[in-house]
């Protein structure tokens, strides 16, 4: 690959970028050329030791959505991160996607049982109305101390969803810093 | 050597380069590869995100011949990062000498 399809393949590999990041680093790429050609090296040599533009590509756009989601938490730039973490190697698909789908599982299922202890009077008084004689009030009554520890509940859950999200986003940066990716001749 | 092992290093070594003097990118691709092997580009993506996390400042200086080189300079923060860093490499590196002293020694 020469200096210009190198650079080619790099820009189209970081469309996703915002423009004046992505001029930033092919800047440092034709910097990068330019000293190796000096030192008498041809571009084939240098684009050769600079790996593919791809796995270059990828530990960008794994640093920027992580970025993304440091500044604005949304369901969307979580997921994007995780995939740009994740598409850094085979690897961090067991250690990445495992523990996300563990935590997903957990808040899934600690927010069913909270909601649905909220709202346990209200599935009391219509199991009441359309079959009366099964009615009773200690089923009212026990469902009213439910749906109390439910909002305790649903406060709980809510500090331990921000709380997870939190964890998630230092957990892809330890990957991103540790985990293997463009480092080995491939 | 194992590439896993080798990029949490590789941290260390740009910070370690940079300590004493401010240098251009090529520069430290240059020394970093010298002594380990390494995909030279992945370095790029490591000073940017340094960069963005504090531990770095760049500035533009013109050379009398070629391009211009951006330097990088580590900030205060970058510093103690980076003693932070050695500290705990070289507890780690005791301890595992430690282990293979023990493991290997002759008697």
């Amino acid at each position: 690959m020469n200096k210009n399809e190198f650079l080619l393949e790099l820009e189209r590999s970081l469309a996703k970028l915002p423009d004046d990041e992505r001029a930033d680093v092919l800047r440092d790429f034709e910097e990068h050329f330019t000293f190796g050609i000096e030192e008498g090296k041809s571009e084939e040599e240098i684009s050769r030791s600079l790996g593919t533009p791809q796995q270059i590509a990828k530990e960008l756009l794994a640093s920027y959505h992580i970025e993304q989601v440091e500044t604005k938490v949304t369901a969307k730039n979580l997921l994007r991160a995780i995939w740009a973490v994740i598409s850094l190697g085979f690897f961090n698909l067991v250690i990445v996607l495992g523990p996300f789908i563990g935590l997903v599982s957990l808040l899934f299922s600690g927010w069913v049982v909270s909601v649905s202890f909220v709202v346990s009077p209200l599935l009391v008084l219509f199991k009441g109305a359309l079959y009366p004689e099964t009615f009773a009030w200690f089923e009212l009554f026990f469902s009213m101390v439910l749906a109390g520890l439910g909002i305790f509940l649903v406060q709980a859950m809510y500090y331990v969803t921000k709380k997870g999200q939190l964890g998630l986003v230092k957990y892809l940066k330890y990957n991103v810093r540790i985990v293997k990716g463009g480092l080995k001749h491939e | 050597m194992n590439s896993q092992f080798k990029k949490g290093v590789l941290e260390i070594c740009v910070l370690a380069l940079l300590d004493k003097e401010d240098r251009y990118g090529y520069e430290l691709v240059q020394k970093i590869s010298s002594h380990i092997e390494i995909s030279e580009g992945s370095v790029y993506p490591l000073l940017r995100r340094l960069t963005k996390e504090g531990y770095f400042t760049t500035y533009l200086r013109e050379s009398t011949e070629g391009p211009s080189r951006k330097y990088y300079q580590l900030t205060q923060t970058g510093r103690e990062y980076l003693y932070e860093l050695i500290e705990e490499w070289d507890q780690f590196t005791h301890q595992v000498n430690q282990i293979i002293k023990e493991g290997v020694g002759h008697e």
